[in-house]
């Protein structure tokens, strides 16, 4: 009986040393699998943005564009995100929405800002949306529902257009699942909290907009894309229980309803 | 690994081919089940069943081909579970991933090699046993 036990805890050592040696190896580098996946996630993201270019109208203005591009520069620089990856895409729409795209583009309609009370409900989704990349849900949630396969032939040309187009509306109406929108959603928190911005006004602009979600289903996509908005909330109030934040400055209010007024204009 | 010794009695013809067939019957069903680490171990433990009443050297070997495929279940089902976790949840490939399939991958090619020459050894007559299951199955299967 010993001599089996001596010769088994042997045999799991042998496959565990095993193991071991060849985990030294960098199989990533060696089978390339790294750069064939960034690859992918850069030529997907580059025409996901250049078919929503084509066929939404982009805001180039500085005087809106700019203040958006601090928010997120602000966020960043708090959290050490590389603020260059990220490309900012402002585009004039009548949808409440914001979304990610792979190779790190964020879109944001102009319904989504005019739609904000404050400056801090805007850091807030831009926060979650930051959380989306930087956790690699984007690719993640395509692999899902696309197909790694049908992405990689889409990134070599080879996809057709209607099959982009399906995939491109996966991405911006509708949810990621509960576990991946509650992981953003407390990233986002964390986001927040260390640019010393206060996550609530965040969680208020899910529960009021949940609440419109009733009369306007079709407008609201940002909250009908991500379900259980009320329970969202309710966690963000949950998380910064007890914890105290800088108090918004009037000029930051008034800055925002200046930018709202930018984006109005046509 | 693998050790040659006389066993307890000379087997007939017939039992020799009885016992060289349970460890095809692993064979086969690795061929037919993989990924799916189960099957090899639900045919091996049929065949083990459908020879319940056979004789000690039919009962030997089926129960050492048997606990063959007991001793990698939990190695390939851990292999298994990773990978469809990397499939279906926000788990990413990793080098330490890449590292254990190969690791399984080349325990299952000794354990398939060392199969089919048992399945050889054991139809000409000689008793094979093997290092750790061999001991085992010693332990595990009498005399009646």
């Amino acid at each position: 009986m010993k001599k089996i036990l001596l010769e088994l805890v042997l045999t799991v050592a042998i496959i565990a040393a095993v193991w071991f040696g060849l985990s030294q190896v960098d199989w990533m580098k060696l089978l390339n699998v790294e750069q064939t996946t960034q690859h992918t996630e850069e030529k997907i993201g580059d025409l996901f943005w250049k078919m929503l270019k084509n066929s939404e109208s982009e805001i180039t203005s500085d005087s809106v564009v700019s203040p958006v591009d601090s928010m997120l520069t602000r966020i960043c620089s708090a959290n050490s995100i590389e603020r260059t990856k990220i490309k900012l895409h402002l585009l004039r729409k009548d949808e409440i929405n914001a979304f990610a795209l792979p190779n790190n583009h964020l879109v944001v309609y102009s319904e989504l800002i005019t739609s904000c009370e404050n400056e801090a409900e805007l850091y807030g989704v831009i926060s979650h949306e930051l959380a989306h990349m930087e956790k690699n849900h984007v690719m993640n949630k395509l692999v899902k529902e696309v197909g790694l396969s049908v992405l990689i032939s889409m990134s070599s040309g080879n996809g057709n257009a209607e099959m982009m187009k399906e995939a491109l509306k996966h991405l911006s109406s509708s949810a990621y699942d509960r576990k991946l929108e509650t992981e953003a959603d407390l990233t986002a928190v964390e986001f927040l909290e260390k640019a010393e911005i206060n996550p609530e006004p965040f969680a208020n602009f899910l529960y009021r907009l949940a609440d419109k979600t009733k009369n306007l289903p079709s407008q609201i996509y940002w909250i009908s894309s991500h379900p259980e908005s009320k329970e969202r909330a309710e966690r963000i109030i949950e998380q910064i229980k007890g914890k105290s934040f800088p108090k918004a400055e009037l000029k930051d209010s008034l800055r925002f309803e200046v930018l709202k007024e930018r984006v109005k204009e046509k | 690994m693998i050790a040659t010794t006389n066993f307890k009695y000379e087997p007939s013809e017939h039992e020799l081919e009885k016992a060289a067939n349970s460890y095809v019957m692993s064979l086969v069903a690795i061929m037919g089940g993989f990924p799916l680490p189960i099957i090899n171990l639900i045919a091996t433990l049929i065949f083990y069943l459908g020879n319940l009443r056979g004789t000690y050297f039919v009962r030997w070997h089926c129960m050492q081909a048997l606990l063959s495929q007991f001793f990698l279940l939990p190695f390939n089902s851990f292999g298994f579970w990773w990978t469809v976790s990397i499939i279906f949840t926000p788990e990413t490939i990793t080098s330490k991933y890449i590292a254990y399939i190969l690791t399984i991958f080349i325990f299952n090619l000794v354990e398939f090699i060392g199969t089919i020459y048992t399945a050889i050894e054991t139809r000409k007559g000689k008793h094979i046993e093997w290092w750790v299951i061999g001991g085992l199955t010693n332990l595990i299967c009498k005399d009646k």
